[in-house]
């Protein structure tokens, strides 16, 4: 209770509010940061959930087994099973090799499928979605199925011995955009029709996936149930691994969330231990007060904890539902942007806010309070008594402590807390040298100016110990806060780059040479474009290293199971990047050197690894009943944000020539086109396509509300910078008072002491800038090349802005704080000391 | 009572050792007014401090009411200061956040007392401020700051009450009105004074005035009979 009665009376004072507010805006901005990056990455979560139609999927090549389904049952987990399998189907006299799809009528468990009446619809208006599959006895189907067939919505279709009336075509399915396995067009048909169909025979080639949705904790509790029961062909998906392109997108913009996030956490940190080393000066008074009454330190400490403790609920609570509100009103503001519902937020970003409130207080706080138990009490009677506060570098090191926990906790990841603290300890080890140094000649050239730039920078240089820690702290906020800037715009173009507009957004793949020339003039009558034609062989491989690989690992890597697409090269494709060996241009004659028949080898790393060939294995491919052997002379790894084709394997040219080829090429198709697919494979029926635009649009949809989200926590987080900077200001300003008073005292005037005081802010903002800029290069150096790989190259308008804005910000400041110590009557200042 | 024995002061500084106290000895009984006077630098308020258990001598014991306080640690000489002690400061020492009542009560509260401001609300009264008791300090004259000191001082009732310049930052007239409040609530309350000055003539109407010269007690002499 006692320290209750203090602390309001600390707060009725007006002691407490420079360190209420800056707790209360820690938590504000961490909570809201937090709540917002919830909310985004469960409307991501819940977009790649769609990917898989599901929360998660079990794929298999056997039935899934009864006992699977009732333990779903039992712990209330939504199950829907499908198969998916290539059959021929037919309509009078035509057929086409579909890609059947049969589902439960509870498919899809997550999303939804948009379906039309009218065939190669584009308009919205002629869309339908709906949330299960087709009835008994109907099929949905693409469109292009349709001429195909040479048939229309309305006509029956034969899908083995069952007869299916086609009601509706699909427009989008949830599952299908990263399903390149299956390649001809869509049937999707009922569960129930497919044992009457009998097109599944004992050795038919069929995937059978049984979908999974529930609550959290049910699902976890069911997967960990489940997965001891996998076989070597079961295959558990959760979203995340549901895409593998995709996933590395997702995990980008996830850490860009994080990022902008623990900035927040470190800038309300700088604020806070500005706004209590203010309080613990004020406190000192009291303690050696309480102590010459008798009240031992002890009990002093017991106050005060309490009294930070009850300060950081209060704070931290009040923190939780302003970072609630804020969170909410800017969802609000730019709701179109985020065209996504956002889900309701988990439980732990009200934890992370809370406990980044207390947190703070523990690292920024208490440290500057710690000294007052053990002050003293003669401090009453001498004043200029030295008191023992705790050291600088040890609060310094207790908050950095703090603050890399915090980060690690945020971003779950070494590197980037070691990136983001590497940039500050950067920025401060480049304001405490070149800073000094800066003052330094600032003070020698206001010298040789006028008495008001004289009076400013003879201030600065004066207070430099002062001017050096607001230095670090407008020149680390400043840093913080221009390194986010240049990352958000350079992650944006590095996304708009790798996402660009006509990105190709279909494969033709399975092109026979023969018809080589006929397609192309197709693509050429229809004005479209491809990115060039690349020739692949279908081969296996048989041996590694001249042994048959286990049955374990054929049973693990489909890579072993069927054939893969060879092809050749003599550049190496651009997005690859040879990571072990060496490109053919390096390895000189090859010929002959390890034996007749031996070709070199480059193989993708990931591949690689998970079938455990390294540098120097053999390889014994089989391509259509002809073996040959390959060396691994390099390992790359591949970038397939391109969009353009991809070889596990690549020959250098000379060796795959002889076997049968087919050619592949992805291209740029408009939506109004869309067509033109139709028209292809009307021709060329051997063909196939696989459609990526509508890939596309999804990830352009999640790069699109990720950079709207971005941009809000952004500003979010200037507002903390400039708090910390009137901290800052603030800690200075009873001093900055005080010589205001005695020089209008002496007879200077209001307008002339403005000006000083403008002029030494201003400066001192400059300085910022100027500092704030080289700190921020180096953070971005890191973090560009580290987490973000991307090239790294000067920013020129950090050296122009920075210390342009510095000057303005803090020079502005300066003014709004020295206006007051020029109206208020200089003795009443004076009096108050 | 009070009994200082050999009592010696040094402090380490870049010139050497500097002996701020050397080999005082001093009584003060119950229910005595002690001044201790001397020029600037002589001593007189870290022999205040070391009286008063808020500073440990380098040499020399310092007991109240026979125990030794010395001897103590830290905490014990609170817990000693808690029963015995009460302070009035040259530069008053009030919490700028807290009101007048709040600043007398505090002491009160902190021990405990359930009628902590009834308590002080009576003591401002007494010393003439009981319409002034919702002001807070920057809303008080030098004058009327320590008159709330001084309410706060005898609130808590002390058996010893240690005064360090009281009027040193007051005018004379106002001053003059600060000691006679300082020695009628003494009288009243019977207290033990013990009080650092270099004011004469607030040193004479002490029972007893002892000098420091440069840290030694060069003189001593009953300015007035005890009790009387």
């Amino acid at each position: 209770m006692m320290a209750l009665k203090l602390l309001w009376r600390s707060w009725r004072g007006g002691q407490l509010g420079l360190i209420f507010g800056s707790l209360v805006m820690a938590v504000v901005v961490v909570t809201s940061v937090a709540l917002l990056a919830d909310r985004v990455e469960r409307a991501l979560v819940k977009e790649s959930s769609n990917f898989l139609a599901a929360d998660a999927q079990v794929r298999s090549s056997r039935e899934m087994p009864s006992q699977w389904l009732v333990e779903a049952y039992d712990r209330g987990v939504m199950t829907a099973e499908m198969a998916l399998f290539a059959s021929m189907v037919y309509s009078g006299d035509y057929n086409h090799l579909a890609s059947v799809k049969a589902v439960q009528d509870n498919y899809p468990l997550r999303g939804v499928l948009t379906l039309s009446e009218t065939p190669f619809a584009t308009k919205p208006e002629q869309f339908q979605q709906v949330d299960h599959g087709p009835p008994p006895g109907e099929a949905w189907v693409d469109s292009r199925l349709l001429p195909l067939l040479n048939m229309n919505l309305g006509d029956r279709l034969d899908v083995g011995e069952v007869s299916l009336r086609a009601t509706r075509v699909i427009v989008e399915e949830p599952d299908r955009g990263g399903s390149f396995s299956l390649f001809g067009a869509r049937v999707l048909m009922n569960w129930e029709d497919l044992a009457a169909s009998g097109v599944i025979q004992p050795g038919s080639r069929v995937n059978y996936r049984l979908l999974l949705a529930a609550g959290d904790d049910d699902l976890a509790d069911y997967l960990s149930w489940l997965e001891p029961q996998l076989a070597v062909h079961d295959r558990l998906l959760s979203p995340d691994e549901a895409q593998a392109g995709l996933t590395e997108t997702l995990a980008q913009g996830r850490r860009f969330l994080l990022l902008a996030g623990s900035l927040g956490v470190v800038l309300a940190g700088i604020a806070l231990a500005l706004a209590s080393r203010h309080f613990a000066v004020g406190q000192t008074a009291t303690v050696a007060l309480l102590k010459s009454w008798g009240v031992s330190a002890r009990r002093v400490r017991a106050l005060y904890w309490q009294q930070t403790l009850w300060l950081g609920l209060a704070g931290s609570l009040l923190g939780l539902a302003l970072g609630w509100v804020i969170h909410e009103v800017l969802i609000v503001l730019v709701r179109e942007l985020l065209p996504v519902n956002l889900p309701a937020p988990g439980w732990r970003p009200w934890l992370t806010g809370l406990a980044t409130g207390l947190l703070c207080l523990l690292g920024f706080a208490l440290p500057a309070l710690w000294h007052l138990p053990a002050l003293s009490p003669l401090v009453v009677l001498r004043r200029d008594m030295p008191v023992q506060l705790v050291g600088a570098i040890r609060r310094l090191l207790i908050g950095v402590v703090v603050v890399a926990a915090m980060l690690l906790w945020y971003s779950q990841s070494l590197a980037m807390t070691l990136a983001v603290l590497g940039g500050l300890a950067l920025t401060a080890a480049t304001v405490m040298g070149p800073g000094w140094l800066l003052l330094r000649l600032l003070r020698h050239l206001g010298n040789r100016a006028g008495s008001v730039w004289r009076l400013a920078l003879g201030n600065l240089w004066r207070r430099r110990v002062q001017s050096l820690v607001l230095l670090a702290g407008f020149a680390s906020a400043m840093a913080i806060l221009m390194t986010l800037v240049m990352i958000r715009t350079s992650l944006l173009e590095e996304w708009r780059w790798q996402l660009a507009e006509d990105a190709p957004n279909h494969f033709l793949v399975n092109v026979a040479p023969h018809e080589l020339a006929g397609v192309e003039k197709l693509l050429a009558d229809n004005q479209l474009q491809s990115v060039g034609w690349y020739a692949m062989v279908r081969g296996r491989i048989t041996l590694i290293d001249g042994q048959p690989p286990s049955e374990e690992l054929v049973d693990s890597n489909e890579a072993l199971r069927r054939e893969l697409n060879l092809s050749w090269s003599s550049q190496l494709p651009e997005g690859n990047v040879v990571e072990w060996g060496a490109w053919w241009d390096q390895l000189g004659d090859f010929s002959g050197r390890y034996g007749e028949n031996v070709a070199p080898v480059s193989i993708e790393q990931d591949l690689a690894e998970e079938i455990g060939v390294t540098l120097g294995s053999r390889l014994t491919f089989n391509v259509g009943g002809l073996t040959f052997e390959g060396l691994v002379t390099s390992i790359r790894s591949l970038n397939w944000d391109t969009m353009t084709p991809n070889f596990y394997i690549l020959f250098p040219e000379g060796y795959l020539e002889k076997f049968p080829r087919i050619f592949m090429t992805s291209l740029y198709l408009p939506q109004d086109q869309k067509p033109f697919v139709n028209e292809l494979l009307r021709e060329y029926p051997t063909v196939l396509v696989i459609e990526l635009d509508m890939v596309i649009d999804r990830i352009r949809t999640m790069v699109s509300q990720v950079t709207h989200g971005l941009e809000l926590m952004t500003l979010l987080i200037l507002g903390c910078g400039v708090l910390v900077m009137l901290s800052a200001v603030k800690l200075s300003m009873g001093e900055r008072l005080q010589e205001s008073a005695i020089l209008r005292t002496l007879g200077s005037t209001g307008r002339r002491i403005l000006a000083v005081q403008s002029l030494e802010f201003g400066a001192l903002g400059a300085l910022s800038g100027l500092l704030a800029a080289s700190g921020a290069e180096l953070a971005l150096f890191l973090l560009q090349r580290r987490m973000f790989e991307a090239p790294f190259e000067l920013h020129w308008a950090l050296w122009a802005c920075g210390p342009l804005l510095g000057a303005l910000l803090v020079g502005a400041l300066g003014v709004l704080y020295t206006r007051q110590s020029v109206t208020r009557p200089p003795l009443q200042v004076l009096s108050g000391l | 009572m009070i009994e200082a024995s050999h009592i010696s002061k040094e402090v380490a500084t870049s010139a050497g050792t500097l002996r701020i106290l050397d080999d005082v000895n001093l009584k003060v009984d119950d229910g005595e007014a002690l001044a201790i006077v001397g020029p600037s630098g002589s001593g007189k308020s870290t022999l205040l401090g070391i009286l008063a258990g808020l500073d440990l001598p380098s040499a020399g014991q310092v007991r109240i009411n026979s125990e030794d306080i010395t001897a103590m640690d830290e905490e014990g000489r609170a817990a000693m200061r808690a029963r015995y002690v009460g302070f009035v400061f040259q530069s008053f020492q009030l919490l700028p956040s807290l009101t007048a009542l709040e600043n007398v009560a505090l002491p009160l509260e902190l021990r405990g007392d359930a009628h902590a401001l009834e308590t002080a609300r009576r003591f401002l009264e007494r010393v003439g401020l009981d319409a002034r008791w919702h002001h807070y300090p920057r809303q008080l004259s030098g004058g009327e700051q320590q008159r709330v000191a001084l309410a706060r001082a005898f609130a808590s009732q002390p058996k010893i009450l240690f005064a360090d310049e009281p009027t040193g930052n007051l005018d004379t007239v106002t001053g003059e009105t600060i000691n006679n409040l300082l020695f009628q609530l003494n009288r009243e309350a019977g207290t033990t004074l013990i009080l650092v000055t270099h004011e004469r003539v607030l040193a004479s109407r002490c029972h007893r005035r002892v000098e420091l010269q440069a840290g030694r007690l060069v003189h001593s002499e009953a300015a007035m009979p005890v009790n009387s």
